[in-house]
């Protein structure tokens, strides 16, 4: 089996204390679904970040693929990295249709179509194609961004809360749809949740953590 | 090669350099001036490039420039700036014989350096309803400091180069501790808070704010034109001007004056620039346009200015003491308190 | 990875250029200093601090004053009328303080047009005089807050937009009445973004030369043209000027720096727009007043004043020149737009894609520009330019110096804080969760500026043209002494009229300053219009 992810001994530090890590490791393998469980301000949004490439460890390393990713000196930037990010706002590009935000890092022109309606397809969202972020509901919002992270078949996605803004009913439905789609597709998640529920029924390997720590 | 590109692309946003052409830095800025450079292109086939503005801003981009500066003539309404080019070293004598023979010499630099082109004088006006013309006779700068006139003079700030100009010239004739005296006595002889320009001082006067104003000569004439408006025609024709010092040194005059810069790129024309700007035609057009007297003795002022009388002393002091005193003059107003 | 890229050296590069003519203006500090200073320092000095100082926090309550309470009266309240106010608000920007000026004296000085009309109409006698005097230092507060207090409504305005309906709710339900939610909530919520507006207020009333001058009132300004002009002294004015560039510049520093803390985006995914509150009868009426005076005062006024004026003369002003004069006038106030714009978007740019306090630190030094005295700026251009012309070209002629280039340049510095201050703005309603997901996308720099933040940004570029523009078309002293031969603006042309008082001549270019600056600001008006909560979903 193959290493997506390796994480060796990371630790990043906040001024306040709130929000850093220590001595964190991890390894996920190809196909892998892992969750990490803590409260909010328990630093498991800071792995995602650091992940993704977005801050810089102040100790330990992260290997992408068998490449070293981060470390304290060097940093691949996020864009050559190929990991997804989902977060609880979504972020959608407000300016931009939903079939333009999700062909928005595909660069091959050829199989932008393809990709696309498939995602919307598998998403059940293509009669949203032409509308506008602002014109659709959290939920349907939250499939857009979805599709939008796997669309670059990222080697690793990583989901940030994605259904805490949503209500009870919207989330059961979403869980099964969702997981459906992350196992035909065999794609390598990382999630991150205060809900116990939720980890259990997305994901396969359940990691809990508190205070920036794992608790083994 | 690169440099080249570069200086071509420059060019275009830039002056680019023609032969037959003088350029003028000037603090005149009459539409009359321009239509006299018109003239002048048309008679000479010399295109005048014109840059305008105050003159101490145009000196010191002058004195920036330097010996690459493209200017030739340096023209301006205020003696002092030509007194400040002059010693800067930065005009040459003029060798024109016109120009020479025909303006006095008490119009001219010392070395030549530059030549008057037209003359304004400092005086009063008066409204004859207020003031009766026992009051007014035979009236000095220095009868400005009476107690008679308490809360009764009008003048612009001392910020203004006229009022600095008639300051340094009472400093030289009277001595600065007499002149501070006259001039701490004066303010308290002001009606109001210095403001406003020459003719607002001389609309004051008009309406009754005040019985004396203190300004330049030439307003009245383009209040008296009607080009300045209906209201500013009504209250000229209400007020009288008079001469100071006419029973001894003579009243201020101030002039305007030009000079050809050392740097000159266009020497030649700028000669015949100068001795265009004080032929009797452009003379006469001057003073009719602009209401300045002129330099030459036969042409006539215009027939507004002419009616307030034209033969009138003028205080011989030279140009350079007023610029050299401007300073002190300054100075000397701050501490007496004239705003 | 490359540590110099060009994101980090854009801001320190065009901070070079920016600052290289006001060091040269400040390095006359570590000159020597003549026997001026102790005649300055025991007569005026003083005189200079007092009236600027007052001329300041008089200025800075006003326009906070009229710049809120409008802002808060047409986003809160609806009344007949509210919709043309909404845009006619900011149409006083189009007049330059020193045209509100000219015609404040032209109207209320004892025998002026205000003052006969109403003797005319009640036949009274000379003696009477009905308005107060306005050449002072109170008139000059008046003249300067009725033409910049759009700066602060502008802000504050699409800052009252984007406060979220559920805050004020909460607060309503708290006990608060109407009032109390704007002074107590709405208010401190939009300080930021006020003071913002108001810094650009304080910023030009000190480098303001036209207004004060005329008003004769002696202030920091005045005082370093006496200083040159009087005193022959550029070396004493240059230093004058040097302290009030210090002084300003401490004062924007302190804004910045305490602006950290201060910046309140609420996530407006889920935004929905305030409910208007109907008003009739007396509320109505106070309302449309509190609207009305402050356009009457800073813009109906003047123009009726100009138009009185401009009747007076014939009309032979509208001719060739004039209208070369304004088709430059035109040119060189797009171009300086152009260039301040994507100056300030690539630098805000380089700021969030590369940050470090140092360099924002520095981009702040780039606004300081906009509280030079245009002519001091100059002056410390054309040492600059002569400088680099005598280093590149030697041999040859001038070639920098006297040319559209270094008039240009002298504008893009005054002016970039403006430019800045409205795209800065729009990029912190941009959130940065949108930056991650797009290099989490594959997006290069270049790829997220073009693709994300030009889209989102439009109307906050289009903001900092017209902002420019509407400033280049009034600005002056330095066209004066940095323009190439034969180049007249209308600026240039209104000056050289107004400061002989030739007010009658100089009204016909003054009205074509305040056509050509409308043009700018309809189109800004535009975009209020159709920036109403609810189209407004960027």
């Amino acid at each position: 089996m193959n290493n997506i992810l390796e994480i060796i001994n990371l630790s990043h530090a906040y001024s306040k204390n709130e929000n850093s890590i220590t001595g964190i490791n991890l390894d996920i393998q190809e196909g892998e679904r892992v969750s990490i469980l803590g409260p909010s301000g328990c630093g498991k949004s800071t792995l995602l970040r650091l992940i993704a490439g977005l801050e810089k460890p102040s100790q330990g390393e992260i290997k992408i693929k068998g490449i070293k990713a981060s470390s304290r000196k060097n940093l691949l930037p996020p864009e050559k990295r190929n990991v997804g990010l989902v977060v609880q706002d979504k972020a959608l590009f407000p300016h931009l249709s939903v079939y333009s935000n999700i062909c928005f890092g595909i660069k091959k022109n050829k199989t932008k179509d393809d990709i696309a309606s498939e995602l919307l397809t598998l998403f059940k969202i293509e009669n949203l194609k032409s509308k506008y972020p602002h014109e659709i509901s959290g939920g349907e919002q939250q499939r857009v961004a979805l599709a939008r992270s796997l669309a670059t078949n990222p080697d690793l996605l990583m989901l940030d809360e994605p259904f805490s803004a949503l209500d009870k009913d919207l989330k059961e439905t979403l869980y099964s749809e969702i997981s459906l789609v992350f196992s035909e597709r065999k794609s390598t998640i990382l999630l991150v949740t205060h809900d116990q529920k939720e980890a259990e029924l997305m994901t396969e390997r359940q990691i809990m953590m508190e205070k920036g720590s794992f608790l083994e | 090669m690169k440099k080249i590109q570069l200086i071509l692309l420059l060019s275009f946003f830039g002056h680019v350099i023609m032969s037959n052409e003088v350029n003028v830095y000037t603090s005149r800025h009459y539409d009359s001036d321009d239509l006299l450079y018109k003239e002048f292109t048309q008679e000479t086939g010399i295109k005048v490039n014109i840059i305008s503005g105050k003159g101490s801003a145009l000196l010191q981009r002058l004195k920036s420039e330097g010996s690459n500066s493209p200017a030739d003539i340096f023209f301006t309404v205020d003696a002092g700036n030509l007194w400040k080019v002059q010693k800067e070293g930065l005009f040459q004598s003029i060798q024109s014989d016109l120009v020479l023979s025909s303006v006095p010499e008490n119009l001219r630099g010392p070395n030549d350096e530059w030549t008057a082109i037209a003359k304004r004088a400092r005086v009063i006006f008066y409204n004859p309803e207020n003031v009766s013309e026992e009051m007014i006779k035979d009236i000095d700068y220095e009868d400005l400091s009476n107690p008679e006139w308490r809360n009764k003079i009008v003048v612009r700030s001392s910020s203004n180069m006229y009022n600095q100009s008639l300051v340094a010239s009472l400093i030289s004739n009277l001595g600065e501790e007499q002149t501070e005296s006259w001039a701490n006595k004066l303010v308290s002889n002001f009606a109001r808070k210095p403001q406003g320009n020459d003719r607002s001082q001389i609309i004051a006067v008009a309406n009754g704010e005040a019985d004396l104003a203190i300004a330049n000569s030439y307003y009245i004439g383009i209040m008296l034109s009607g080009s300045a408006g209906e209201e500013q025609l009504v209250a000229a024709k209400k007020v009288k001007m008079a001469f100071p010092n006419q029973k001894n040194r003579g009243t201020h005059i101030n002039i305007s004056g030009a000079g050809i810069l050392k740097s000159a790129p266009n020497q030649k024309n700028a000669n015949r620039f100068l001795e265009f700007l004080i032929s009797k035609k452009v003379q006469k057009t001057m003073v009719d346009k602009s209401y300045e007297y002129p330099i030459l003795e036969s042409i006539r002022p215009s027939d507004e200015i002419a009616s307030f009388g034209t033969d009138f002393k003028e205080d011989q002091i030279s140009v350079k003491s007023f610029g050299e005193l401007n300073p002190s003059a300054v100075r000397l107003m701050d501490r007496s308190g004239w705003k | 990875m490359n540590r110099f890229s060009i994101w980090r050296l854009l801001p320190f590069a065009v901070l070079i250029i920016f600052t290289a003519p006001l060091l040269i203006v400040l390095s006359t500090l570590f000159g020597s200093y003549s026997e001026n200073w102790f005649h300055l320092y025991e007569f005026v000095l003083a005189d200079y601090i007092i009236s600027s100082l007052i001329l300041v926090i008089g200025v800075s309550i006003l326009v906070l004053f009229l710049g809120t309470v409008t802002a808060w009266t047409v986003t809160t309240y609806n009344f007949k009328g509210k919709k043309v106010f909404e845009w006619a608000l900011i149409l006083p920007l189009a007049i330059p303080p020193y045209i509100l000026a000219y015609t404040f004296t032209g109207l209320f000085d004892p025998f002026g047009d205000a003052n006969n009309f109403i003797r005319s109409v009640f036949n009274l006698k000379d003696s009477t005089i009905i308005f107060p005097n306005v050449r002072n230092i109170y008139g000059a507060i008046v003249v300067f807050a009725f033409t910049l207090y759009p700066y602060v409504y502008l802000v504050s305005r699409s800052a009252f937009i984007n406060q979220s309906k559920s805050m004020q709710e909460a607060a309503r339900l708290l006990g608060l009445n109407q009032l109390e939610v704007f002074y107590k909530l709405a208010l401190p919520l939009i300080r930021p973004a006020a003071i913002g507006g108001m810094m650009l207020v304080i910023m030009e009333t000190l480098s303001d030369f036209g207004a004060v001058d005329h008003f004769a009132i002696q202030t920091f300004t005045t005082g370093i043209f006496r200083t040159w002009y009087g005193l022959y002294d550029l070396q004493t004015a240059m230093q004058l000027a040097s302290l009030l560039l210090l002084t300003v510049g401490i004062f924007y520093f302190i804004e910045r720096s305490s602006r950290g803390d201060g910046i309140y985006t609420s996530n407006n995914s889920t935004f929905s727009p305030n409910e208007e509150v109907n008003l009739t009868g007396l509320k109505a009426l106070t309302a449309f007043l509190v609207c009305f005076i402050p356009i009457f005062i800073g813009f109906l006024l003047p123009i009726v004043e100009l138009s009185l004026w401009a009747y007076e003369v014939n009309l032979g002003f509208f001719n060739n020149k004039f209208l070369e004069n304004s088709i430059n006038t035109l040119s060189l106030s797009f171009l300086t737009g152009l260039i301040c714009a994507a100056l300030a978007l690539l630098i805000n740019f380089s700021i969030r894609y590369k940050p470090s306090i140092l360099v924002g630190r520095f981009s702040a030094l780039l606004s300081i520009g906009y509280a030079v005295p245009g002519l001091i700026l100059a002056v410390g251009m054309v040492q600059l330019l002569v400088y680099l012309d005598n280093l590149a070209f030697s041999g040859f002629d001038i070639v920098l110096t006297g040319s559209l280039l270094g008039l240009v340049l002298a504008y893009v510095i005054k002016t970039y804080a403006l430019a800045n201050s409205s795209i800065e703005s729009g990029y912190e309603r941009i959130s940065h969760s949108l930056d991650d997901s797009s290099k989490l996308l594959g997006s290069t720099s270049w790829n997220m500026l073009g693709n994300i933040h030009i889209p989102l940004l439009k109307t906050s570029i289009l903001t900092s043209v017209l902002l420019v523009m509407s400033d280049v078309v009034k600005e002056l002293p330095a066209t004066l002494i940095l323009r190439p031969f034969n180049f007249e603006t209308l600026a240039v042309s209104t000056y050289i009229y107004a400061s002989e008082e030739r007010m009658i001549q100089a009204a016909a270019p003054a009205i074509a300053i305040v056509l050509i600056g409308l043009i700018p600001i309809v189109l800004l008006s535009k975009m209020i219009r159709s920036s109403r909560p609810i189209e407004n979903r960027e």
